[in-house]
Formats: structure tokens, sequence, C-alpha cells
């Protein structure tokens, strides 16, 4: 599947409630206000049900900042343009 | 008024429901608030990890006009929250209280360690977990009014004896059905509980695709991706139920919706209608909709066709489920669908936003979604054997009550296409209604008009001067109280029978008669029925030695029409604030409100 990265920022905006301008290699666990344990399960549901993947137990752990989520959303075969 | 955020949010969940989207949704929570939207506070018990489900209920209950608030409570503090009186669960002042439990959370000897259990333990386990959740009904009931929605289990995937369990005396699937049926016996006992059917939801979608392990072992949240919006659908079912929002009628297209093919074209005997596929898909679909005019919900076409092109298949087709005398309204013309739609909600008296909307079209669906965003709107698939599924599972038409004049409701309507025919012919509208020979009866409701004087309070929306809802539970705290009445008025006349279609409650108070609801569903209005009540609630005051009547109206978005009602009933205006008017109107000892001189009134139960 090939998707631009808007289509991924819009997940974390809208998961997160910020603006999809506002995300970047920078937005992480750490950057987020709402980001937190509880709203970390609604985005990995979100990421899966929006690409139509499965996340092993270790990835659904350790995608915690954007960067880490593109490049395991790319292990599943989604390509970035 | 309404913010473009909002309704976009709202417009994206309809045409792409998704749960990004609801997340999107749900989000703006608080801008609807701000917007005017009715706040709706809903407090979460529960003993899993819920919060994944709770942007779909919150985007729901968004959709359906409310600005939902939701507070969740501790992990598996169910306990502690009910039992004190002061907890968040009572000070958030909920409207809607869900009791969320999994079953294995709830009883984990059940779940895991069956086979070290007699059949005694067994039953002794199930006793536990029902007493609990008795002891903890009893204490919100005893704290609180607001309705209670539980969910029942769903059957496990693994059953600790393999293929012997089925086998087995005491099973441990089939103990999780019992203890789904102990906990809705004892639930009978409470008013106002309701169950989420988990166990159907789950035996539709299958366990494996319901249920994420992963998040269940790693945050306890059981509720999979492929879950979260069916289930949070079914929440959802139940706040429009409960708030009054339950459709009332099915707008439907007809060529390849009621019918493969087009009439026009392929003519009576080409369509595709009867036994064989793919005919038979469309009747099982036509099956449906009957099935639904049979629950009381109005049919009606909306179609691009020659009128009498389409009403020769309902008089004409051996297969077509579906007659004639079944619709109560109709607009087959090439004139925009949102004008027909708008057209048909006025013919009906009825308020736009309970059309439901059917077209296998995705312009036409468009078109109307834009048009009309209040209306849902149910775009059927290229697959005509989904189309029953499309219909029935949006729950659009779902109630908690079913009564007698539900069955009898589109007939009704479709009386009322007759009584139009009366009214060209009569010289006057006196003379009119005095043809129509109108019966009321009015006076107290007993028992068994609990659900429907409930289920009034719930759907009135246009004729409803303060538009509160009330549960069963309340009406019968009304009934039993001294210091208030629920009065009831069913209509008939030589056409049909109209069933209980008006309601007021009044509370008394100091010589002073407070009308605190007062409805009348929209299709007897204009007969005198309003008037015969309020003459009745005028006599019960002054049997009881009132001095005084009071009438409130509170603004809603759909009851303008009563905005000057209590001016027409000759009282005074004594407040107004941008909430509602208030009124008032002495009562003298000498004169009585008459009934009016066409109807034939006998009173019940005063």
């Amino acid at each position: 599947m090939n998707v631009t990265e808007v289509k991924l920022k819009k997940v974390l905006a809208d998961v997160f409630k910020i603006e999809a301008t506002a995300v970047n290699e920078g937005t992480s666990v750490d950057t987020v206000e709402r980001w937190d344990s509880l709203t970390h399960l609604n985005l990995i549901l979100a990421l899966e049900s929006e690409f139509g993947v499965s996340f092993s137990e270790e990835q659904s752990v350790e995608i915690m900042n954007y960067p880490l989520i593109k490049m395991v959303l790319q292990e599943h075969g989604v390509k970035f343009q | 008024m309404i913010n473009d955020d909002v309704l976009n949010a709202i417009a994206r969940v309809k045409a792409e429901p998704t749960y990004v989207a609801y997340s999107a949704l749900a989000n703006l929570a608080e801008t609807a608030r701000e917007q005017g939207y009715e706040p709706y506070r809903i407090a979460v018990l529960r003993n899993f990890t819920i919060e994944p489900l709770i942007p779909v209920i919150k985007g729901e209950a968004v959709r359906l006009g409310l600005a939902p608030d939701v507070y969740v409570a501790d992990f598996d503090a169910i306990a502690e929250s009910v039992l004190n009186s002061s907890s968040q669960l009572y000070t958030h002042k909920p409207h809607l209280i869900l009791l969320a439990q999994w079953v294995e959370t709830v009883s984990p000897l059940l779940m895991t360690k069956f086979l070290s259990l007699s059949k005694e333990r067994v039953e002794d386990e199930v006793a536990r977990i029902v007493d609990t959740m008795e002891s903890w009904l009893r204490a919100i009931r005893s704290n609180c009014d607001a309705p209670v929605l539980a969910n029942n289990f769903p059957l496990p995937n693994i059953v600790t004896l393999g293929i012997l369990d089925y086998q087995s005396e005491s099973h441990q699937l089939h103990t999780v059905l019992m203890l789904n049926n102990a906990l809705l016996k004892m639930s009978k006992n409470f008013s106002d509980v309701y169950w989420v059917d988990t166990l159907s939801l789950f035996a539709r979608l299958g366990y494996a695709t319901a249920v994420d392990e992963r998040n269940w072992q790693a945050a306890r949240a059981p509720i999979s991706k492929h879950a979260l919006l069916p289930l949070g659908l079914e929440y959802a079912k139940f706040i429009r139920a409960l708030r009054g929002k339950t459709c009332k009628c099915l707008v439907l297209d007809c060529d390849n919706t009621l019918w493969g093919g087009v009439v026009g074209e392929d003519g009576l005997d080409g369509i595709k209608l009867g036994n064989t596929h793919p005919g038979s898909s469309f009747v099982a679909f036509q099956q449906e909709c009957l099935n639904l005019y049979n629950r009381g919900v109005i049919l009606a076409l909306c179609s691009k066709n020659n009128e009498a092109d389409v009403f020769e298949v309902f008089k004409k087709h051996p297969d077509s489920v579906l007659k004639a005398h079944h619709f109560a309204a109709w607009q087959i013309n090439w004139d925009d669908k949102a004008t027909n739609l708008k057209r048909i909600a006025e013919e009906l008296n009825i308020g736009i936003d309970s059309l439901v909307f059917v077209d296998d079209s995705a312009f036409e669906c468009d078109w109307v979604r834009k048009q009309l965003p209040q209306v849902e709107v149910v775009n059927l698939s290229k697959e005509t054997y989904h189309y029953r599924k499309e219909l029935m599972l949006s729950g659009y038409f779902d109630s908690l009550t079913f009564s007698n004049e539900d069955k009898k409701r589109s007939q009704m309507y479709v009386s009322d296409n007759q009584r139009k025919q009366l009214l060209k012919t009569a010289s006057s509208f006196e003379d009119y209604l005095k043809g129509l020979g109108l019966k009321a009866e009015i006076g107290r409701p007993d028992k068994g008009d609990v659900p429907r004087v409930s289920q009034l309070t719930q759907k009135t929306n246009q004729f409803n001067v303060t538009t509160r809802r009330y549960t069963e539970g309340d009406i019968e705290r009304f009934m039993a109280s001294d210091n208030s009445e629920v009065f009831f008025l069913k209509l008939s006349d030589r056409i049909s029978e109209l069933g209980l279609i008006g309601v007021a409650i009044v509370q008394y108070k100091n010589g002073v008669a407070d009308v605190d609801s007062l409805m009348m569903s929209c299709r007897a209005l204009g007969r005198g029925a309003e008037e015969t009540l309020m003459s009745l609630i005028y006599k019960r005051a002054k049997q009881r030695g009132c001095k005084k009547l009071v009438g409130t109206y509170l603004k809603s978005k759909n009851n303008a029409q009563v905005a000057d009602f209590y001016s027409k009933q000759d009282f005074k205006l004594v407040e107004e604030s941008p909430e509602g008017t208030k009124w008032e109107r002495t009562i003298e000892s000498q004169m009585a409100k008459d009934y009016p001189n066409w109807i034939a009134v006998k009173e019940t139960n005063v």
C-alpha cells in the first residue's frame, strides 16, 4: 500500500486532538499531552484499523514516537511516498 | 448555530464510519456543548479497560445531537463507586450509567478453573455473582434514577474439558448462559436496567474476531478493532432510544431497492422479485420492511418513477410482500429527493430527523446527506443479499418498549390519508370534525399504560411543551405520589383507533397545579384533543381545591408549534427567559372548562 504521510499524521491528529500539521519526526509520547498508556491503546487500534495491519506484542509497545510508528508500518508493507 | 467542525465530523462518520473518524468526532464533544448540543452525562463502571470504546460511544452521542461528558470510574472499583453515596459516580449526575463487566474478571474461577468445581460450587459461584450485582443495583437505585446499561457475557472460546465439555452435566458454556439468564431475571426487580447483548453480538462477529487477546493480556482491553464500532453502536442504540431519538418513518426508493431492475423499462414481468435469486433478496428485504411496519414504523416512498408503474407492482405483482395499503405517504416524481423528503415529513407532520432514507444509489444518498444532515441515510451496498442486514442492524427504529399502539401506528398514518379525503368533501372544518365521530377516553392511567405513557414522553418531540423525558420508573413515581398526577388521553374516530396519544403530568403544591409535562402525538392534533386534556387538568385542579394553574414552555429544536399553546388556553404570560416561557391562569370556582362539543368524552379513574 502506497500512502502519503498526510494520512498517518491525520490518524495521530484525530486520536490525540492535535493539528495534523503539528505532527512531525519529533512527535512522541513525551511531547503529546493526551498520549498516555490508555490513549496509546486507542492509537494502536486506530492505526491497525486504518492501515489494515496487526502489530505484534512487541511492536505495539514499541511505537511510542512518530519515526517508530512509520518504521513498524513499513515492516508491515506500508509504503510512504 | 451549528458549528461546521462538528457538523463536518458528523458527516464524516456517516459517510465513512471508521474508528479514526469517531475519535475525531468524540474529541469535539466540548465544542458541541458550546454550540448548544444537549448535555449528556455518562458514568462508566467497569472491570475491564473500556477506554478504546469510549470515542465510539461519545461520537455516536454527538451524532444524536448530544454533548457527552463521560466519567470513567477506576478499574474494577464498581463496589466502591456504587456504595459510596458521595462518589464521583453520583456527583457526576449521570443521565446514563454503564455497568460494563467482562466475565474473565467477574469470575476467574468459572473461566479458568472450571474443572476443579463441583456442580454445587458452580451454582454457588453463579449465585455469588448475581447477588453481588443485585447489591450494586440496589445501591445505585437508592442514590439515583439514571437508567443502567449492563452487558451480558459472550461464550468463552476455550473450554477446559474440550469436547467433553458439552457432554457434561453442568458444562462450562451452559454455565455462562445460565449466568446470563440469572442476571437478566434478577435485573427485572429494578426499574430501567437494560442489557447490551454482547453474547449475540460476539456470536455475530465471531469471538476470535471480536476479542483482542493481545490487548487483553497487555492492558485488560479485550475489545478488538473489529468489535469497537459494532459494540459502540449497540450502546448508541440504547442512547438513541432513551433520548427519544428513535426514527419513525422508513422512506424507500423503488427501483433496485424494493425490486431488481427498473419497472418503467423492464415492466411488471421484467423486474426481479420472487423466489429465485436475485429476486429473492428483494423479497427478503421487503419482508423486513413489512416487519418494521408491524413494529409501528411508517412506510413511505421516494422514487424517480411514474407513480402508476410503482403502484402496479404493489397492486398486481404476486411476489410483492409490500402492498399499496402499507404506505402512508409517497413522492414519486423527478424532483430532487431532499425536497421530496421534506414534503413527506410535512405531510406526515413528523420531524425531518425522524426519517430514515434508504436508496441503492450513492449519488442520491450523498445528495440527501449533504442537503439534510438530520436524515439518517442507508446507502444499500452493491450486493443485494446484504440489504436486509444493512436496514436492520442500523438500529434507527429500535425502541425500549413495544406497545399495542406501536402495532397499530403505521396503519393509523395510512388512515390519515383517508381522513384527508373526507376533509375535501366536508363543508366546514367543524362539520368535518363532527363527521369524524371522535371519541376520547381521558383519566389517570393504570399500571398497564405505564410503558406507553413513558414511551410518549420519550418519543414526542413537536407537540410537547417541556420535552421532559421520563422512564417507566419515573412515571410510576408520579402516579404513586400524593403531590402529582398523570393523565392520559385515548382517541378514536370512525376510521380508526388512535390509541393512547396524549399525556399530561401535573404537580400540586400549595394550591397551585403546575403542568410539568403535556404532550400529544402529532397525528392527533387539530381535533380538539389538546383542549380536552387541558380541560381535564383544569377540572382536577379545581377538584383538589387549587386556585391557580401554572404552565411552562421550554424551547427545544422541534417544539416551536407549542410556543403559544398556553396563550390559546387563556393563560397569562408571567415570565420569559431564553429557555422558554411561564404562564398562569386562575381557577374560578363558577367556571368549568368544557370539552369540545364534537368529541364524546368518557372519563376513567378520575
